[in-house]
């Protein structure tokens, strides 16, 4: 990657959440973060999506595709197992970081009685339309259901969505080229 | 999940929840900017809404901003909603939209 994928040009106070959503998990902390962090586990609740994450602070976040491909290649900024990860989620359509800038995923995990309180903050560094932010606003809940469901029950939530039309159309406007 | 369903079994909830939807990331103050409604009510209602888990708050700074939280209602939905009615609810769902000119 360029040197533009460097946490050192990073400043996080810049950032302003965006989206915000929580989920109540009947699980241990550490399972939860496991299960956030770790291929065998994503791919069961992330549309078939692989994490591969360096855990240190600098390391590589990257999230794979079925067809192997580099859908995110983000960074670890913050890695507190099993409290808070903070990572750069930046999606690798031609122009989209340079269209948006970059985005910044943290994940807290509290515990609250036998279960855990999962909070995932998507924040950035500049207003976005909610065309932009709709991605995320979509997906996230399924993601997280997902999450909440494989831990819970070991059984995956087979969730089918294609990315919402009104994202694709809004980057489109703004010159970043979409996949297929 | 009886929370969310006696939390959003009133009015006055619903609609500081589509204020949030309008515009997430609010703080009390904004929340209560021309709302008919005692500052102590929208603290209760919102007290309400941060139990059934449909709003999260969120320090940023020196402020506490209040952000929607849908994961309850997407639950509710994958209750319910079978996996092939999920395209043609969202579809039904634009058209509502487009022919009420937004206005649900």
């Amino acid at each position: 990657m360029t040197d533009k994928s460097k946490s050192r040009d990073l400043d996080i106070s810049r950032f302003s959440p965006e989206t915000v959503y929580t989920i109540y998990i009947a699980a241990q902390p550490d399972e939860v973060w496991r299960a956030l962090t770790s291929a065998k586990f994503s791919r069961q609740y992330f549309f078939g999506f692989a994490v591969e994450a360096d855990l240190r602070a600098g390391g590589a976040f990257i999230v794979r595709a079925p067809d192997g491909s580099e859908h995110i290649s983000g960074e670890v900024i913050v890695c507190q197992p099993p409290q808070r990860l903070t990572i750069t989620w930046d999606v690798n359509w031609p122009g989209l970081v340079e269209a948006l800038g970059r985005t910044l995923v943290t994940y807290e995990i509290e515990p609250a009685g036998d279960a855990v309180r999962l909070t995932m903050t998507e924040a950035h560094d500049r207003p976005l339309s909610d065309d932009i932010l709709s991605g995320g606003r979509q997906g996230w809940p399924a993601i997280l259901s997902g999450l909440k469901s494989v831990l819970e029950t070991g059984k995956p939530l087979a969730v089918k969505m294609p990315p919402p039309a009104r994202m694709l159309a809004a980057l489109k406007t703004l010159g970043v080229k979409l996949p297929g | 999940m009886d929370e969310v369903f006696k939390a959003l079994a009133d009015a006055s909830r619903r609609a500081l929840l589509d204020r949030l939807h309008a515009r997430n990331g609010q703080t009390l103050t904004e929340l209560c900017d021309g709302l008919a409604m005692t500052r102590q009510a929208v603290t209760k209602h919102l007290a309400i809404l941060e139990t059934a888990n449909l709003v999260t708050t969120l320090r940023h700074g020196r402020e506490k901003l209040h952000f929607l939280n849908p994961v309850p209602i997407h639950q509710i939905g994958e209750r319910w909603i079978r996996k092939f009615e999920r395209a043609k609810l969202t579809a039904l769902s634009e058209l509502k939209k487009r022919l009420e000119d937004g206005d649900d």
